[in-house]
């Protein structure tokens, strides 16, 4: 014979979290309390109750005790809502009939003072107390995934998630905003701490990016808006016209040859200004796809309508087409990839290091194409006067961990900083002065790095840079002085030099915001896109199938970066592989017998997910399309929609039970 | 019982107001699990009752919460445009402003209700907004409805006694 | 970035700690911008950053046995580069810079001196307060006073102990009158009731020369009525902007280049002669680096037809003080025995670089130190400093 003789029986656990909880909250008062609380018949705690031990004993007492409601006061639902469920169905009960206390986030972690964190979980137990009461059993919903994924963003974090995802089988689109991939790492001389080439590795995966079959890659273009949801997004990708046929072009440069600009003009992207460029540019050697690009911004037929176009004649395939128009692609993928990079900080913005006011002030991004071999001084050190320097000033931390500028460590910095020291000195044998805060070389290798540079000769001083100035002994003004106080010999020193390097952070781009906005992400105060969880949820963001990797999430080196990228593309194949996923069954529904047929619900729902039934007077709604925000509940003027997990009972009684408004009458279960 | 609990409170120094808040899961929510994240210490005197978007908040739930005893009920929602679903945040925003003037007509004090756009990385702004609005009800008082409305009804019910008294006479 | 007042309102080195200030200099990673950044860095024993890690320690009290924060000329650079925004020029140093005066056996002279004339005659220079307001009579247009005329006026012009009395500064006043005038601006001075503001740098925190000069002026005040109070000296906008809101003083405090400013459509129409100066622009660290009017001064000095501004190497949140503010005016002679180089000279030679022939300024404090260094340095006769007002002035004439 059955205990719950239709009675409602609720099991109450609360958790310690080791010291998380308890240390605050007073468990043994709450469990004391919750015992008196009406329906329940099992009130303990435990030191996790998140642990196998903790399930299991949620377990038992669901068969011995015969269960029908279990409350665990614990961490946020965010964390272990789906722990508590899944062990709530094993023990053969529907996970539903689950409710969960935040205990730790909202409260132990937030407030100083005992008893008021312990009156406040009380009340908080009291309310899911009263609400588990009218949870109803539910069924998950599942839908079927898209298995084509969508990459944003051409950067190494980009190639290596789409390579790693198309060698899996699975269809990549990858949309790149330049007319080239290869991102940041393509600008790079070499790579610390193993001092390979950059272009070396990275232009096989382009090439391999290029030529994968189950890859669609479309540079110069733009992601225009995102629709849907996890398995089911609708893209419509924006493709800049480039006024070139792609399918015409070998990239033979002959246009840029016949351009009528007959030298370059133009500032140069890729080599950071350091070179010049015509209207119609192939962006660098290696550029993938190898398709030349002409710049509306700069060719003088966009500009004034006149130019005798001999661009357009020098094509005997006839590639050129200066009436191209935006093409739009529409596309369905289950899953989305958000790997669109980082800027470097502008060194403007740190106003007495000189930069744009001294020639010879130079960011790290300049100087990794001012020695590579194939940047615009064929990797021999010619500074903007002409002069090739003895002495080089790197002052590390421009634009981070400042307050005026921005908080962050950007992390690489004091690790590429050592590398361009070893290049300088290297190309130029140069005087090399690193002026550095900390040097921080976390990770395999880079320790050893710095220990290198620095037996290398490469100098360090311990002193941020306060000013730097010209010369005034140096006759023509071209040497500049760095002045900072060498805080281990205590002494204000003012280093006379060539060069200065200005090892700028990382910092988000400038359209992050709107980025965030198109995928339903979020973006911390500064502009980086936030991952689901610091620590178990790296990759993940709060919108479920989209991902993030590389730089957009957070300053990271490249072996991180690729790292992150390989676990978003193992993220997306998990959910691909599993080829459906579980909805919560949030959706509204309309009680038909007590719908008026008012239609005001009608035009609220941003889905169009209601529709009205001309026949029988009354609104329907379509599940499948219902999102389950709860909006139309909300208005309905008859109370005839309501929306499961937050029914209309649901939350009346959790404002009973913070409230302790006592009617409480002995629910009868149904 | 209840009556007399709430004078009690009511009257002793270390009042403190009890805060009905709704966050939507998306933004607020996760701004308040962040505070935690950060250990971003303040006022404990709110509950937080999760729903999946600010349009999900009836106004019925702020009135019935008020009508049972919140000194002060909290919205919070995402920044404009954000919204998780596009809009939900905005028709909060509407019925916000018409409970506004609903609630000050029934002499609910303005300060009492408030809504507040706090995105998933705010989790500073969950402590600013609750400290702040703590201390300003601190500086109004309880509210107390439930008790007001059980002195309403006692005089309603000796309103009551007299007029069955006289109509007693009258027949 | 300027310091909340209510976080360090009666605040003292032993209780800084418990203050949001204390804080912040906790967070300090001891870069050493700070003390780069000092002019006078090199010539301290305890440069800024040795300051901060033994207040950390609790070892703040070595400072006070040597006169490094004597050397502080209160130029904010430390304060403004700092990456972690520590008040070290608003609050820190001048803590320390107090408990050093105290302590010092021998005040130097000059400053002695000048504290005193502060505290007995209300100026630094100890002329007499009576003759304060003297200069009035040699303006060119009608300057209201109102002890005479208490009438409500829209604009008090706080005049200030250089301006008033300095023949240089009094050259500044009559040149602002005249625009004032020009510019059909009702104003008035305080005459001879006014008193040094008592610049916040040099009179440090609760001292109570600082507190009686803030009451007395806070007292002259209260007996009339005006809307907003104009100065040209950016030290006593300082003072006003910063102690004397400590003090419970609520009014509005504009600088005269940014009130100019305000008015420059009107203005314009007005300068109609041609200068044909090519000009260098000092920043004033009061008014650019604490206050951050950089682009102002630039502007009317551009509105000024036929004049070329030319940049010299410091400039804006980067200027070189002149050496003047936080008592430096008053320790030059004590500067010369310890062996350490006049910031005027320092700057005046890059002034000379740029070969301009117009060193502008917006300070009274700068008229009497750069000329005197561009007498020092053999180039008087090449180059003169003027204000930029005197400019403005020069510009309207027929």
């Amino acid at each position: 014979m059955s205990k719950t003789n239709g009675k409602i029986r609720i099991g109450f656990y609360i958790c310690h979290c080791g010291t998380n909880i308890a240390g605050t909250v007073d468990v043994q008062k709450v469990v004391d309390y919750a015992a008196t609380l009406p329906n329940v018949v099992v009130s303990k705690h435990y030191k996790y109750m998140c642990s196998d031990p903790g399930q299991e004993m949620i377990q038992k007492d669901i068969k011995e005790q015969e269960l029908n409601r279990v409350v665990v006061a614990a961490c946020s639902p965010f964390l272990h809502e789906r722990t508590f469920r899944n062990a709530t169905s094993q023990a053969g009960l529907n996970q539903f009939y689950f409710q969960m206390v935040n205990t730790r986030e909202q409260n132990a972690w937030v407030h100083l003072d005992p008893e008021a964190s312990t009156e406040k979980a009380m009340d908080l137990v009291r309310s899911a107390i009263k609400r588990v009461v009218f949870h109803k059993p539910l069924e998950q919903k599942t839908v079927p995934i898209k298995p084509d994924v969508l990459v944003v963003g051409g950067g190494i974090a980009g190639i290596h998630a789409s390579l790693t995802l198309a060698n899996a089988g699975k269809k990549v689109y990858l949309v790149e905003r330049d007319p080239t991939i290869g991102g940041h790492m393509a600008m790079f001389d070499k790579t610390f701490p193993t001092l390979d080439c950059a272009a070396c590795i990275l232009t096989p995966k382009m090439s391999a990016v290029k030529n994968h079959p189950n890859i669609t890659m479309w540079t110069y273009s733009e992601v225009e808006s995102v629709e849907g949801y996890v398995g089911n997004f609708k893209v419509k990708v924006k493709r800049k016209p480039r006024y070139i046929i792609d399918d015409l072009c070998v990239g033979c440069l002959d246009c840029i040859e016949a351009c009528v600009y007959k030298e370059p003009r133009f500032y140069d992207e890729f080599n950071q200004g350091l070179s010049k460029r015509k209207p119609v540019y192939m962006p660098f050697p290696q550029a993938t796809p190898q398709l030349v690009v002409i710049d509306p911004d700069t060719c003088i037929w966009f500009k004034t309508g006149k130019c005798k176009q001999t661009c357009v004649e020098s094509c005997e395939r006839k590639a050129v087409d200066l009436n191209q128009q935006p093409a739009y692609k529409e596309i369905e993928v289950g899953t989305i990839i958000v790997a669109t990079g980082f800027k470097p900080f502008d060194a403007g913005k740190v106003y007495y290091y000189g930069y744009g006011t001294y020639p010879n002030v130079y960011t790290a991004l300049e100087v990794e194409r001012l020695i590579n071999a194939s940047g615009p001084t064929s990797g021999e050190v010619i500074m903007r006067d002409g002069s090739t320097p003895k002495s080089i000033a790197i002052v590390h931390c421009v634009g981070s961990r400042d307050k005026n500028t921005n908080l962050w460590c950007s992390r690489v910095c004091c690790l590429y900083s050592l590398k361009l020291a070893h290049l300088l000195k290297e190309h130029t044998h140069a005087d090399i002065y690193n002026f550095y805060i900390d040097i921080r070389t976390p990770g395999k290798l880079m320790d050893e790095f710095y220990t290198r540079m620095a037996e290398e000769g490469v100098k360090f001083i311990r002193g941020r840079v306060a000013d730097i100035y010209p010369d005034t002994s140096d006759e023509e003004h071209r040497r500049l002085v760095v002045k900072a106080e060498d805080t281990l010999i205590r002494e204000i020193i003012k280093v006379p030099v060539d060069m200065v390097v200005l090892s700028t952070g990382l910092v988000p781009r400038d359209d992050a915001n709107d980025v965030r906005r198109l995928f339903n992400i979020t973006c911390s105060t500064e502009g980086f896109f936030i991952e689901r969880h610091p620590k178990l949820a790296p990759v993940n963001t709060f919108t479920d199938g989209i991902f993030l990797a590389g730089c957009c999430q957070g300053p990271k080196d490249i072996p991180d970066t690729v790292a992150q990228a390989g676990a978003a593309a193992a993220e997306a194949l998990a959910l691909i592989d599993l080829g459906y996923i579980e909805l919560e069954p949030n959706t509204a529904f309309i009680v038909e017998e007590e719908c008026s047929g008012c239609k005001s619900c009608v035009p609220l729902c941003p889905y169009s997910a209601i529709s009205y039934n001309e026949e029988k007077r009354k609104a329907n709604i379509n599940e499948a399309l219902c999102k389950g925000c709860g909006t139309c509940v909300a208005s309905c003027p008859s109370g005839s929609i309501k929306q499961n997990l937050f029914e209309d009972e649901e939350i009346y009684s959790e404002i009973d039970g913070i409230l302790n408004y006592e009617i409480y009458e002995e629910a009868v279960c149904c | 019982m209840l009556l007399d609990k709430l004078t009690e409170q009511t009257g002793s120094k270390q009042w403190q107001p009890k805060i009905v808040a709704f966050f939507c899961n998306w933004c607020t929510y996760t701004a308040a699990d962040l505070a935690g994240v950060s250990r971003i210490k303040h006022a404990p005197n709110i509950r937080v009752i999760r729903v999946m978007c600010s349009g999900r908040v009836d106004p019925q739930f702020i009135l019935d919460a008020f009508s049972k005893g919140a000194d002060g009920v909290l919205i919070g929602g995402c920044h404009p445009g954000d919204c998780h679903y596009q809009e939900g945040n905005y028709k909060c925003l509407r019925r916000f402003q018409m409970l506004k003037r609903v609630i000050s007509s029934l002499g609910i004090e303005s300060e009492r209700l408030r809504l507040e756009w706090i995105s998933a990385s705010e989790g500073d702004k969950v402590r600013v907004v609750v400290n702040d609005m703590v201390a300003k009800i601190k500086q109004l008082g309880p509210l107390g409805l439930p008790v007001k409305y059980k002195e309403w009804a006692k005089e309603m019910h000796v309103l009551d006694s007299e007029i069955a008294g006289k109509e007693e006479v009258y027949a | 970035m300027i310091v909340e007042l209510d976080a360090i309102r009666g605040v003292s080195l032993d209780t800084i700690y418990d203050s949001p200030e204390g804080k912040l200099i906790q967070t300090c990673i001891q870069c050493g911008t700070c003390s780069g950044t000092c002019p006078y860095g090199e010539y301290m024993e305890y440069p800024p950053r040795r300051i901060i890690k033994l207040l950390q320690h609790g070892l703040v009290d070595k400072v006070f046995d040597t006169d490094s924060m004597l050397k502080c000329v209160n130029c904010y650079a430390c304060m403004m580069k700092c990456p972690r925004e520590i008040h070290l020029t608003e609050v820190l140093l001048q803590l320390v810079k107090e408990q050093t005066v105290i302590k010092l056996p021998v005040v130097p002279p000059e400053l002695q001196k000048a504290l005193e004339n502060n505290y007995r005659y209300g100026n630094p220079m100890g002329e007499s307060g009576r003759k304060r307001a003297n200069w009035v009579q040699t303006s060119s247009v009608p300057i209201r006073i109102l002890s005479q005329n208490p009438e409500p006026v829209d604009v008090l012009w706080f005049v200030e102990s250089y301006p008033a009395f300095h023949p240089r500064g009094q050259d500044t006043c009559r040149a602002i009158a005249k625009i004032l005038n020009a510019l059909g601006v009702d104003f008035a001075i305080l005459g001879n009731e006014e008193k040094s503001a008592g610049e916040c740098g040099l009179l440090s925190w609760e001292s109570g020369l600082a507190e009686a000069l803030v009451d007395y002026n806070m007292a002259i005040f209260s007996k009339y009525k005006f809307n907003r109070i104009i100065t040209s000296d950016p030290h006593a906008l300082d003072a006003f902007n910063f102690r004397y809101r400590m003090y419970g003083f609520k009014g509005s405090i504009t600088h005269i280049v940014p009130f100019i400013i305000e008015n420059i459509d009107k203005l314009k129409p007005m300068l109609h002669k041609t200068l044909g100066y090519s000009v260098t622009y000092h920043d004033s660290c009061c008014l650019g680096r604490h206050n951050g009017y950089y682009d102002e001064p630039r502007a009317l000095l551009k509105a000024i037809p036929g004049i070329k501004l030319i940049e010299m190497v410091h400039n804006r949140i980067n200027t070189l003080c002149c050496g003047g503010g936080g008592g430096g005016m008053w320790l030059d002679t004590y500067f010369k025995s310890q062996n350490m180089e006049r910031l005027s000279d320092r700057r005046i030679k890059e002034a000379i670089d740029t070969g301009a022939d117009v060193l502008a300024v917006a300070c009274p404090y700068e008229i009497p130190r750069f000329e005197d260094a561009l007498k020092v340095a053999g180039y008087d006769k090449k180059m003169v400093v003027r204000d930029i007002m005197e400019l403005v002035s020069e510009a309207m004439e027929d």
